[in-house]
């Protein structure tokens, strides 16, 4: 049987999810196809801060406020909770270099009107008593939420449903057809779909659905590990990163690279965080990553030590070569849209690409100016003319 | 780092029944158990002289007075939280322990099933198993009132310890038929043990006069803070409730069993081809007539490569051993043969045997469609209601993966040990799709939950 579907979003990731939403709001006829269900990919296995603080001031600034007040918005908006918590988040200082580079982020992002409070010592530990007495302070960022991704994408996607839109689950992607250059139409394992347009948010995954209309995308899977603790209500208040996190993210090294995140879910567990390395698709856990997590974590907060880790796991982030994501048309392939690479900034950034893909589809005028840094077409995307090549 | 040629995880029957056999083969053997010594569920507690004891007990208890001159190296009280290709990592109460070991057999046994129901998290309602470590390991009586309910032949054993110690249940509640119970008649030839055991249970019951009820099953447990009584009800021929059948028993604990499930996590952690297959009780790795599973050097022996009983148990533990001997070169592969050949025939009549029992015992799916429903908590340690899982497969949950997604089951201490069975029936149930294809929660380091330090911590003595 073959549907007919005004835009076909692949991935029912916490990005496909936010895409399928505002394009069902803005009246599109929209049909989102998963091939296992709604957030088994990244968004299941990653934590749940969206950060303003490590991104840069300019266009990756303006996306992440304006997703930030969408966020905010979509709290009303969507009928169902999502753990939405304003807690802010805490950047934590070992010593007076990390303090020092603490105190110039809090001095930028005050100077973009994004609050930031610097802490010393005394006053950290005040704030999170359990935190190591030897670090020299720290900032605090106020204005940070944390977002459980899974009932976002969930909350979402049964918001989509209820405008309109159609999802289908255990729906791989197995061809995508053209009349031309243009798309004409997507083959998945639970019937053809006739479009014109489709959006590919399948993060990781992206490349694979790329190739389909021989596009090559430099997106690779980045892997983090992240190590649960039983529930210890109370035992940290807000969020904390270690000053040297946004290091490891920009870092090329192919290594690991571990910084800690520890950050407290509404149910009481903690999740520690954070790995970053380029392992290919392999998602197992890695006991010495897990290990280099959990020691770290010891590092900072010392009387972790007793407290019962639960669960590991790890999950693959979609890495783009100058960290910011692939949001919005192609040029080569008419009618095929990208909203993918946001690395570990999905969550931050997933209602202003759903916001901007509804926008390049609607009523491309609207789309607004930060826009042009986050174009697929930076990476002079051409379909590949000659015979396919492994990867 | 301590090395070790044989590691056994596990002391009940099929890991003592392994250990000794190595040992016997000259194999070096570690043997670990999470409890302070070791006997396993099975072995729990003394041996009362008043108690009937089956031919495993008696022998099992025969492995345990052998185990100190056997020449075995022992870690009680010692979790296995995680284990990469030979080398497991340990918990033990001094700290953490990392052991090399060439083979490994897991012998972890098997546990409960307890259906959910109204009011099965209120303080009185345990398993049947749980009652029996009660009265047996600690001589403990959990209420003076009690009641067994479920399905399969543990009832009548935990009845019988019960009556043993002098405190007769109130009732048994067994919710399958009798017609269903006449399908054990061909798998009994040669069970003239088990037999007897049977007939044995059934004469104590009608002793102490306590009613053994077909096709009846608890519906709902009542009790502000503690369990008070349990409202029953008798079970149509699919094994749905009948309104207006129900009757309110007072008592003061409840016993629930429907059966076993075999712990599979350590074989599923290391990577083993596991299977679905109900008449072993659930998932199992899959393993050869030795207990060897796809990954070379580790074996499965015992209720976690299928539960069929503590007979079955050391029998397939002596195999294991035996695999893991041949696999370190201690025997060659036609004594391996031989050996194998001789306990084939008792193997082979413990498992027909054991199908029955398992199929007797796994709930009627009718009943738990009926009795998960609203707030009934199905994920006890995050709180999950029946309501919310059921919405969630509503909106096309399929598997446990999607349901842990969606809600949180499966998140909390146990990692899904109690509710994964349940989750798994309840899709089934609701979608009319195949138990298996649910599949089973992903297991992943840690195990079991072990403190940041240990898993922070190179576990060298």
């Amino acid at each position: 049987m073959t549907r007919s579907a005004d835009v076909v979003v692949i991935g029912g990731g916490i990005v496909g999810a936010a895409c399928t939403y505002y394009l069902a709001r803005a009246g599109v006829d929209v049909h989102l196809v998963e091939r296992q269900f709604i957030a088994s990919g990244t968004s299941r296995a990653c934590d749940s801060l969206t950060l303003l603080w490590d991104k840069s001031p300019g266009p990756e600034l303006i996306l992440g406020r304006a997703s930030t007040a969408l966020w905010a918005g979509l709290v009303e908006e969507l009928d169902e909770p999502f753990e939405y918590h304003r807690r802010g988040t805490v950047l934590l200082a070992e010593d007076e270099a990390g303090l020092e580079a603490g105190r110039q982020t809090a001095a930028a992002m005050q100077a973009q009107g994004i609050r930031a409070e610097p802490l010393a010592q005394a006053d950290l530990l005040k704030l999170e008593p359990a935190l190591s007495p030897d670090l020299a302070g720290g900032v605090f960022f106020p204005d940070d939420a944390q977002i459980d991704a899974r009932r976002a994408a969930l909350a979402l996607v049964a918001a989509a449903r209820r405008q309109g839109a159609t999802v289908h689950q255990g729906a791989a992607v197995t061809g995508i057809r053209r009349r031309g250059e243009e798309i004409a139409g997507v083959t998945t394992q639970a019937g053809d779909f006739a479009t014109h347009r489709v959006v590919c948010a399948a993060g990781v995954w992206s490349n694979s659905l790329a190739r389909l209309v021989n596009l090559d995308l430099p997106i690779r899977p980045r892997k983090g590990h992240i190590l649960v603790t039983a529930r210890a209500p109370g035992f940290i208040h807000h969020p904390l990163l270690e000053g040297g996190y946004v290091s490891t993210v920009q870092t090329a090294a192919e290594g690991v690279q571990v910084a800690l995140v520890a950050e407290q879910t509404p149910a009481g567990t903690i999740l520690l965080g954070s790995s970053r390395e380029f392992a290919g698709f392999d998602r197992s856990v890695s006991l010495t990553v897990v290990q280099a997590i959990a020691r770290r974590a010891l590092r900072f907060l010392p009387g972790l030590a007793q407290v019962p880790a639960i669960r590991s796991y790890a999950g693959l982030r979609p890495w783009s070569p100058d960290h910011l994501p692939l949001i919005g048309p192609v040029e080569a392939v008419p009618g095929f849209y990208l909203a993918t690479g946001h690395e570990g900034s999905g969550i931050s950034l997933a209602p202003v690409t759903g916001r901007l893909i509804a926008d390049w589809i609607v009523n491309p005028n609207r789309v607004m100016p930060a826009a042009a840094a986050v174009r697929p077409d930076r990476f002079e995307l051409r379909p590949r003319t000659d015979k396919p090549t492994n990867h | 780092m301590p090395f070790a040629e044989l590691a056994v995880v596990g002391a009940g029957p099929a890991g003592l029944s392994a250990v000794v056999t190595a040992a016997r083969l000259g194999v070096k053997v570690v043997l670990i158990d999470e409890y302070i010594q070791p006997g396993g569920q099975y072995l729990k507690g003394e041996a009362f002289a008043d108690t009937l004891s089956s031919p495993a007990e008696r022998q099992g208890r025969a492995l345990l007075r052998s185990l100190p001159s056997a020449g075995i190296t022992t870690y009680w009280q010692t979790v296995v939280w995680h284990s990469e290709k030979n080398r497991l990592h340990l918990h033990r109460p001094q700290g953490p322990l990392t052991l090399d070991a060439a083979t490994v057999i897991a012998a972890t046994g098997a546990r409960e099933l307890a259906l959910p129901f109204p009011g099965w998290t209120l303080p009185g309602v345990m398993t049947v198993g749980g009652i029996q470590v009660l009265v047996k390991a600690h001589r403990v009586l959990p209420g003076q009132k009690i009641l067994l309910a479920g399905s399969g032949p543990l009832l009548l054993a935990a009845a019988y310890t019960l009556i043993s110690h002098g405190l007769p249940p109130v009732a048994v509640l067994e919710s399958s038929a009798p017609r269903q119970w006449m399908r054990f008649g061909p798998a009994l030839g040669g069970q003239t043990g088990r037999m007897s055991e049977g007939w044995r249970y059934l004469q104590a019951l009608r002793r102490a006069r306590v009613p053994y009820r077909f096709r009846r099953a608890v519906v709902r447990a009542l009790g502000s803070d503690h369990l008070e009584a349990v409202v029953t009800a008798r079970l149509d021929s699919r094994g749905r409730p009948v309104s207006g059948s129900e009757e309110t028993i007072p008592v003061d604990a409840l016993g629930i069993g429907f059966g076993f499930i075999p712990n599979v996590d350590l074989t599923q952690l290391a990577g083993c081809t596991h299977r679905y297959a109900p008449a072993l009780g659930g998932w199992v790795p899959l393993v050869n007539e030795h207990q060897a599973t796809d990954v070379p050097g580790l074996f499965a022996a015992g209720e976690c490569a299928g539960v069929a009983g503590a007979e079955a148990a050391l029998l397939s533990g002596e195999a294991a051993a035996w695999g893991a001997a041949c696999h370190l070169g201690r025997v060659d592969r036609q004594e391996l043969a031989h050996h194998l050949t001789r306990l084939k025939q008792a193997r082979q009549r413990q498992h027909r045997f054991a199908a029955v029992l398992n199929t007797l015992s796994s709930p009627p799916d009718p009943l738990l469609a009926a009795l998960a429903v609203g707030d009934v908590p199905i994920c006890r340690c995050e709180g999950v209601t029946a309501a919310a899982v059921r919405q969630a497969i509503d909106r096309g949950a399929r598997t446990l993966d999607a349901l842990k997604t969606a809600t949180r089951v499966g998140q909390g201490l146990c990692q899904g040990r109690t509710c994964g069975p349940i989750l798994a029936r309840l899709v089934a149930s609701q979608t009319g799709c195949p138990v298996e294809q649910a599949g089973f929660f992903r297991v992943r380091p840690p195990l079991k939950p072990v403190p940041l330090s240990t898993v922070a911590a190179e576990g060298v003595e």
